[in-house]
């Protein structure tokens, strides 16, 4: 199975070379992505030099709208399958090949939970957000899951090519779950690792960002 | 009045930069026309208040002032819905020019 990891990454200078090499050692095999969502420091240069296939956004346009560049050039080199991956450090590389083992059993869309696996030293305002964002979720999507905008995800490429995304900042997170429910794909969880350090969580959402969610769900 | 003045003045400077604009083709004339309509009535209310009272007393609204500024609100929310929708699809259309670009660019370096 040909697979890419797809990374979106926006000023992740001091992780990116760390976390392309991390992938690269867990998955040699792999195609690497790293859209950089018009970073203002080297993190092009960086994940080009660590050994990344590297694409430029010339001015970010969000975590979704990368993602989705991402996924059109991982189409575009006939890929079997994508997975989602963070550029702040906070997945474990090795945990990609959990996600890609329920690929090759069938389904179409595999979610890493946390919630099933672990989320290390995750703040409790955070935690907070996230079970809100998860009932919400699961409320509109009629899906069943424990996890809600977990960035970790496997697709197969015959899914890939069906999604619909819209949603250039971080609602994507939800419209990738409401896309399964509209293209009725077969989805299940896996437990992941989240690892959260003062750096992950400065430089990932902050609880504000959940209204900014919301806004553009219901408004846009 | 004073305030009558002052307003005047404020319309006319309006109309002037509205002109200069159309002259320069960045107003075309449709809308240069529609604003032109706009801001002479407004002239008009400003000369004769007593004419947005009577408009007023007809539709039922009690004050000329409040009738306005009920107008002006409406407009003013139709004005930023527009402005809102169309600044979303220009968010859509950049990021669709940067994802191409980005595509391309990638496929020129590796050919």
């Amino acid at each position: 199975m040909k697979l890419a990891i797809i990374i979106p990454a926006y000023n992740e200078a001091e992780k990116i070379s760390s976390v392309v090499l991390a992938v690269k050692a867990a998955q040699p095999e792999s195609l690497i992505v790293i859209i950089d969502d018009g970073s203002s420091d080297a993190t092009a240069e960086l994940a080009a030099s660590a050994g990344a296939d590297v694409l430029r956004h010339k001015i970010n346009r969000g975590q979704g709208a990368a993602l989705k560049t991402g996924i059109e050039y991982a189409l575009r080199r006939h890929v079997d399958a994508a997975v989602f991956f963070d550029a702040d450090g906070q997945m474990e590389s090795q945990e990609i090949k959990l996600l890609a083992a329920k690929l090759a059993e069938g389904y179409d869309a595999v979610l890493g939970s946390r919630n099933l696996g672990r989320a290390l030293n995750m703040p409790l305002m955070k935690r907070i957000t996230k079970k809100l964002a998860l009932y919400f979720t699961c409320w509109t999507t009629g899906l069943k899951l424990t996890d809600t905008h977990n960035g970790f995800q496997a697709w197969a490429g015959t899914a890939l090519k069906l999604l619909d995304l819209g949603q250039d900042r971080q609602a994507y997170a939800s419209e990738v779950l409401h896309e399964i429910k509209r293209l009725k794909l077969k989805y299940c969880e896996v437990p992941v690792t989240i690892h959260y350090t003062d750096y992950s969580i400065k430089k990932g959402q902050s609880i504000w960002n959940a209204f900014g969610i919301l806004w553009d769900l219901l408004i846009k | 009045m004073l305030i009558q003045i002052i307003l005047l003045i404020i319309i006319a400077v309006i109309v002037l930069r509205l002109a200069a604009k159309y002259r320069a083709k960045e107003l075309p004339g449709k809308q240069f026309i529609g604003w032109l309509l706009l801001w002479f009535l407004a002239g008009l209310a400003v000369i004769w208040p007593q004419l947005t009272v009577d408009i007023a007393n007809r539709v039922g609204v009690g004050r000329g002032s409040d009738l306005v500024v009920y107008l002006a609100l409406v407009f003013l929310f139709y004005i930023l819905s527009r402005l809102f929708w169309r600044i979303e699809r220009l968010e859509k259309d950049l990021t669709k020019v940067v994802r191409a670009e980005a595509l391309k660019e990638k496929d020129d370096s590796s050919s």
